[in-house]
């Protein structure tokens, strides 16, 4: 029952962040990325048990591995986005978490480019 | 685990704060805000190693090279 350890370990340190902030708001930023980074390397080792189940399946139906990479770089990105512009709304910084986002949409869009074209080429290809 | 980590950093930010109130009181606010900046810069030690870590795991785990 790893949820409850987890949920537990939440209540405790925002009860810590609480009597920290008052005196030192920097600390408790600190404190708050720190569970974010504990409690996301907790939850990775699963993830990545998952990831493995996918890889195998897609090299059972054939599917070519490079499509499956790039889904998996944007959650990659998509999740580290998230995270720091988390963090640096949670500061009190909501124009530097805007512009984190939007570098993380851009490079999720660079990623995308070779299917996307290789959409197009397709489309292309069908219409006579 | 490290969840030694967190009870730590609040311990370091705990611990400032009775410094910082205490070197006020004493009149020595120059070493006050020192305290304050040590203690910071421990924690954010921790927490850029920590960090480091983090994004070391989610680039292995996604395949980001």
């Amino acid at each position: 029952m790893e949820i409850i350890q987890i949920v537990g370990l939440g209540f405790i340190v925002t009860l810590l962040i609480l009597i920290i902030r008052s005196q030192r708001p920097e600390i408790a930023v600190q404190i708050s990325i720190t569970l974010a980074t504990v409690i996301f390397l907790l939850v990775l080792a699963k993830i990545e048990v998952v990831l493995n189940l996918f890889r195998d399946l897609a090299d059972k139906a054939s599917v070519s591995q490079m499509y499956l990479n790039t889904i998996l770089k944007i959650i990659g990105i998509a999740y580290i986005t998230e995270f720091g512009a988390q963090v640096c709304r949670d500061a009190g910084e909501g124009a530097i978490a805007g512009k984190i986002e939007f570098a993380g949409k851009v490079l999720v869009m660079v990623l995308a480019v070779p299917i996307i074209a290789l959409v197009l080429e397709t489309i292309v290809r069908l219409i006579p | 685990m490290n969840l030694d980590l967190l009870f730590k950093i609040a311990g370091v930010g705990i611990l400032i704060s009775v410094f910082h109130t205490a070197l006020k009181q004493a009149g020595k606010e120059d070493m006050a805000h020192l305290c304050t900046l040590a203690g910071f810069t421990i924690v954010l030690f921790w927490v850029v190693q920590l960090l480091g870590q983090l994004f070391t795991t989610v680039q292995s785990v996604f395949k980001l090279y």
